[in-house]
């Protein structure tokens, strides 16, 4: 009890940072070092602004890297990946079938067959809950130019839900 | 300064908020103001003035538990106070309220009766000009530039704005008719209205039978959104939801009228103390929140999340 008491004086004689008095539990997130540039306050670029400022760091890396359009690690639609969740189901495996890009609201649709049953999933990158993304097999089954795999023909997959016997092999691709 | 309103006994019914107030209860304020010389502070009685900003986009954020939830960015651009109001009205009741404009203008795009106007409050010439109603006591200085901060992460707010122009549109997008069948004889009416009336008896269609015709453009209010992020250095209010109109419009944001001010006002008068401000607020800016005020508070304020996880099984 006296050593809460005397953290609460502490933090009441310390000049770190300012007290908000109108709400005793708001969250004081760290203030930017830098000022705003000009151009922000009259609203030009402030969304790409955000995009680029909301997200937490690794976070931000996965963006700009695996789900970026241009960088040359960037994941194409065709892959197949495995993300590991902090909710149910922890795990899941899929194609990639779209890359929806909106900047923190980036999401990506995973299709998988589970005991026959086709299932989607649709995850949002920037989602607390995503633990990790690992790579299980590049798109066009490992065999194309460079890293990024090769590119499909379609920037969206949504066909595959219509042909299994696509999906079948991707899947036996993936396991020969 | 937090929360003294609760320990005071309650205000008697001369000097409670009413819709019409008179001079004699507006000269006791004002003695009772000039014997003191202490800032306004906000009282649940109060109605504080609101805010002119561009709604310049959506995105997404995500609260402690990790769910999503779409977020309107808003930005004040140069909010300055030009006049307040005072109009006594012709039964002795009156009216006052704070005119508030924003986003700077060229001059020469200004006409002269607008340039004087704005050279009497001493701001340079503003796109919109717009008042807001408040109480006697949250008259504010004409001149002060208001800032984000003059809203509390955690409070509601109402959005005003005109709502996105759709056009000449049908009655099933316009009134959601459900239009006739798409087969089975009908012949090119398969979206059409149908009968608009009775037969001989009224003989004529009613005023107001909904019709095709232009649809949107118009003033919406979106009430009780939640404040969830307030940035001075950007002067950005991040509100919980979606907001009527098209990006970079001029939205009107004010204290809800049913979530903030009424509830106070009714909580204040049962004696509910604890349930007078939506929960975790203790008080609010008082007139206003300005750029003097901005620049001892901290820069970027966020609201804690106070619901139960949704990802946790209910017992």
């Amino acid at each position: 009890m006296s050593l809460n008491l005397l953290r609460r004086c502490a933090r009441s004689l310390s000049t770190a940072a300012p007290s908000y008095p109108f709400s005793k539990i708001a969250v004081i997130p760290p203030a930017p070092a830098t000022p705003p540039p000009a151009p922000l306050l009259q609203g030009k670029g402030l969304m790409a602004h955000l995009a680029d400022t909301l997200p937490s760091a690794d976070k931000l890396r996965l963006l700009k890297t695996y789900f970026s359009k241009r960088h040359p690690l960037r994941i194409l639609p065709g892959s197949v990946l495995s993300v590991t969740m902090g909710h149910a189901p922890t795990q899941f495996t899929g194609v990639l079938l779209s890359v929806r890009r909106r900047g923190i609201d980036t999401s990506i649709v995973l299709r998988n067959v589970v005991n026959r049953i086709g299932v989607e999933m649709q995850v949002f990158v920037a989602s607390p809950h995503l633990k990790d993304i690992k790579i299980v097999q590049r798109a066009g089954g490992g065999t194309g130019q460079g890293k990024t795999g090769k590119r499909m023909r379609r920037a969206k997959l949504f066909y595959l839900r219509d042909s299994p016997e696509k999906m079948s092999s991707i899947s036996a691709g993936l396991r020969g | 300064m937090l929360r003294l309103w609760a320990l005071k006994q309650r205000l008697p019914p001369s000097q409670c908020r009413t819709i019409r107030t008179t001079s004699s209860a507006r000269a006791a304020t004002a003695a009772a103001a000039k014997e003191t010389t202490a800032p306004p502070e906000w009282t649940p009685n109060s109605v504080r003035t609101g805010l002119i900003a561009r709604k310049r986009g959506m995105t997404a954020m995500w609260d402690d538990h990790g769910a999503r939830y779409p977020v309107t960015v808003l930005q004040l651009e140069n909010c300055q106070v030009t006049a307040n109001i005072t109009t006594v009205r012709s039964d002795g009741s009156e009216y006052h309220a704070v005119q508030v404009a924003a986003s700077d203008r060229p001059e020469k795009t200004t006409t002269k009766q607008m340039l004087g106007h704005f050279n009497k409050a001493g701001v340079p010439p503003k796109r919109i000009v717009k008042e807001f109603p408040v109480t006697p006591d949250a008259h504010v200085p004409v001149g002060t530039t208001l800032s984000a901060i003059h809203f509390v992460p955690g409070q509601y707010v109402d959005v005003i704005a005109n709502s996105v122009g759709k056009g000449f549109q049908g009655v099933m997008k316009r009134w959601h008719f459900k239009g006739l069948r798409a087969s089975h004889g009908v012949s090119v009416s398969h979206r059409a209205a149908g009968a608009t009336g009775a037969h001989q008896d009224p003989g004529r269609v009613w005023p107001g039978q909904k019709m095709a015709g232009r649809m949107g453009g118009k003033r919406i209010t979106t009430q009780n959104l939640a404040v969830v992020r307030v940035d001075s250095a950007l002067d950005l209010v991040f509100v919980r939801g979606c907001v009527p109109g098209v990006d970079d419009a001029q939205v009107m944001v004010r204290d809800a009228k049913k979530k903030m001010t009424d509830a106070a006002q009714h909580n204040y008068a049962k004696g509910l103390f604890e349930k007078i401000l939506p929960k975790g607020l203790d008080s609010l800016p008082f007139p206003a929140g300005t750029k003097e005020m901005a620049k001892a508070l901290p820069p970027v304020i966020a609201a804690p999340t106070l619901r139960r996880s949704p990802f946790l099984p209910r017992e």
